[in-house]
């Protein structure tokens, strides 16, 4: 509405403009007339006139230049045919020449008009071109729906006077309008969208119109409308802007929506090929202990009374250990697909040290030695965790220690006012170059040292890790390795009693 | 006499080995496979423990260790897997003694039988007043707590919530209970009051806070004093 108005107004001042334009010719070409008077004859005066024409034909629209054309005659008979300061004429032969002046004035008029509108023309088509190739160039650039449909509707805008408005497809059929869009829009978008083809003045359908609906596709793949206010039915090139830019914007949205399935299927692809060497690696991984749990078990049933009794005794335990070994590889194949599908943890307030404590109970029975030497200060701030995890994370870190070192375990909680820090420092052989990320990789074991790993560890710690907001790193040092899991610490601790 | 077992277990081959070797044991081993089996052998004769595995066809376990801790004392031993964590605390807040959890060894299963028929039963456990385990001695009527000789003072709270402990002494006390029983049932889910308190009480109590002899963490699930 407001938009009209300024329109309306734009109107009136340049029919202001294009008659204060003619108005300043015409009088100077008097002026310039009555100065020459005396000077000249009549036929250069006349000229005088003919040259105002020309450029008042050049300058204004058509209408205005006629008018131009006959007020000329009518000023060059007042001022200087004689019987002068009267639209009187005596002379037979001053009525010819002025009428071959009103006619030569009127063809300049028209000539000029026309070459005016066909510079126009060129100027405007050059414009769109331009305009054309910049929104190319950007749609190119674009990797989202709004930003595309941002790119349409601003160029629209500064094409067309009236209000425009660019409405993609979402993908439940329905059109991104806001609420307070009016009702015939959203009808007239639906429309062009359905009939797949523009509606409004110029295109035949809705002639009657002064709103152009122009459908947002690229080979028949939908993708929304633009509705553009205010338009005329004889701007042609106006139409084939407005459509171009459509096209432009309709390709761009398919080109995006093609991308995305692509990227999906690729993503698919993967995930299927992870999970191909999750399974042939979690199936090696068992099969190995089954397979010597069965010897051992199938060789104590059958010749159990040949072996001597020490024989059966090691292949109790091996039965024993390798059973342990399956159970820690199901708990830890179970817990990683637990942390990867839902991110929802049973946090509460924790405190390190009983999550340290708890820990060193159940290692030590492995720690025969007492290797580990742990460290925790006291008084540490308490974290928001979930303890069943951080618990299996910690000893997870300690059995590592415990099987690829042979010396001492440091066990460091360290804390800050943001992040705690839990350390396991081993003096072992450390890991080798070029394996650092790949410890953290499901079922990779590093053959440092020909023992077998539960092969799931650490990437079931980095995952527990990641849950908590955390980060599980490795970091060589001159002698052996620390693995260092970093947590953040709320700011906001709670409060030990009710005030 | 012998002991009576009732394990009430859906895994035939577990049920099985169980069978075999609590018997070894001298156990006299009653067996069941579902909750409404166990309950209708409840109904007949009482065993003097019960095996509870979580998980089980017909349903709620919570509902028979309430049925059974509304009528009986005896004690009830709950085996769980180690993501059930959540039905576990559910149960022993309901009135089980104790857990185990799978996979387990059966000298650790023997061990926590023992234990809890040591300190068999809640209901007609005689109140205990004292409690004494290595270096630490815990005298309820006199208020008074001894580590290696030394008095050691606690706040009215630190001792309550020592009290709690050692009046279940070997046995798992959840947090729940706790922090009904020390602090008011409306307390029961600040369990940060847990976490300070018990860390004020290892560092007055432990010799090393950080790996405690006596305070023992059931991580998880609650608390336990750890007792011979």
């Amino acid at each position: 509405m407001s938009s009209s108005l300024r329109s309306r107004g734009n109107l009136q001042w340049r029919q202001f403009r294009d008659a204060l334009v003619a108005l300043a010719l015409l009088s100077g070409a008097t002026l310039v007339g009555l100065a020459l008077q005396g000077h000249v004859g009549l036929i250069s005066l006349a000229m005088v006139y003919v040259l105002a024409v020309v450029f008042a034909s050049y300058a204004l629209p058509r209408m205005a230049a006629a008018i131009s054309a006959v007020t000329a005659v009518a000023l060059l008979n007042f001022f200087f045919i004689p019987p002068r300061f009267t639209l009187q004429v005596d002379a037979q032969e001053s009525v010819v020449a002025l009428f071959a002046m009103l006619s030569v004035a009127l063809v300049v008029s028209h000539l000029g008009t026309a070459l005016r509108q066909e510079t126009e023309a060129a100027r405007s088509s050059e414009r769109r071109a331009i305009a054309l190739q910049a929104l190319a160039g950007e749609l190119a650039e674009s990797s989202q729906q709004a930003q595309i449909q941002a790119l349409a509707q601003q160029f629209l805008a500064r094409a067309f006077p009236g209000p425009c408005l660019v409405s993609l497809l979402a993908p439940d059929g329905e059109l991104d309008l806001t609420a307070d869009a009016i009702p015939t829009t959203r009808d007239g978008m639906l429309a062009c969208i359905r009939e797949a083809a523009t509606l409004g003045p110029g295109t035949g359908r809705w002639a009657r119109l002064d709103t152009w609906y122009v459908p947002i596709e690229s080979e028949g793949h939908m993708g929304g409308a633009a509705c553009i206010r205010n338009v005329s039915a004889p701007d042609h090139a106006g139409l084939e802007h407005a459509q171009a830019v459509c096209a432009l914007a309709g390709h761009a949205l398919w080109r995006l929506e093609l991308a995305e399935s692509m990227h999906a299927a690729e993503e698919q692809s993967r995930w299927h090929k992870a999970q191909n060497t999750f399974l042939a690696a979690v199936s090696h991984d068992l099969r190995t202990p089954l397979a010597s749990i069965m010897g051992a078990a199938s060789s104590l049933q059958t010749q159990r009374d040949k072996l001597p009794l020490m024989e059966q005794e090691r292949l109790c335990a091996l039965i024993l250990s390798e059973a342990n070994h399956l159970a820690t590889l199901a708990e830890n194949t179970l817990q990683l697909v637990r942390l990867e599908n839902s991110g929802d943890l049973d946090r509460d307030w924790q405190s390190m040290e009983e999550i340290v404590g708890a820990v060193l109970a159940r290692v030590r029975a492995r720690d025969v030695g007492r290797r580990i030497r742990s460290n925790v200060p006291p008084r540490l701030p308490l974290i928001k965790a979930d303890p069943v995890l951080l618990t299996q994370l910690l000893e997870n870190l300690l059995d590592n220690a415990l099987k690829y070192s042979a010396d001492a375990i440091d066990l460091m909680v360290t804390s800050t006012v943001d992040v705690m820090e839990l350390a396991v420092h081993d003096f072992g052989i450390g890991i080798p170059d070029g394996e650092e990320l790949a410890i953290f990789e499901p079922y990779r074991r590093s053959d440092r040292s020909g023992q077998r790993g539960a092969g799931l560890g650490l990437a079931v710690c980095r995952a527990i890790a990641r849950a908590h907001n955390g980060t599980l790193e490795m970091r060589r040092r001159d002698r052996g390795s620390s693995f260092i899991l970093t947590l953040p610490v709320a700011r906001v601790q709670p409060i030990p009693e009710p005030a | 006499m012998s002991l009576r077992v009732l394990v009430v277990e859906d895994d035939r081959e577990i049920r099985a080995l169980l069978r075999s070797s609590l018997g070894v044991e001298g156990f006299l081993v009653q067996t069941a496979v579902s909750v409404s089996e166990a309950s209708a052998m409840l109904f007949h004769s009482l065993p003097d423990i019960v095996l509870l595995d979580l998980g089980l066809p017909d349903g709620d376990g919570a509902d028979l260790v309430r049925r059974i801790r509304s009528q009986h004392g005896l004690p009830i031993l709950v085996v769980s897997a180690r993501h059930q964590e959540v039905e576990k605390v559910k149960l022993l807040d309901a009135g089980a003694d104790d857990y185990l959890t799978k996979p387990f060894g059966v000298d650790e299963l023997l061990a926590r039988i023992r234990v809890t028929l040591r300190h068999r039963g809640t209901t007609h456990a005689p109140a205990r007043t004292c409690h004494q385990h290595e270096d630490l001695a815990v005298d309820l009527g006199s208020r008074r707590v001894v580590v290696g000789g030394e008095p050691v003072h606690l706040t009215p709270t630190e001792f309550k919530l020592m009290a709690r402990l050692a009046q279940s002494a070997g046995k798992v006390v959840t947090h729940r209970q706790l922090l009904a029983d020390v602090w008011g049932p409306e307390f029961t889910d600040h369990t940060h009051y847990l976490r300070l308190y018990m860390g004020q009480l290892r560092a007055k109590i432990e010799k090393d806070p950080a790996e405690p002899r006596h305070l023992l963490t059931e991580t998880g699930v609650g608390y336990r004093l750890a007792a011979a």
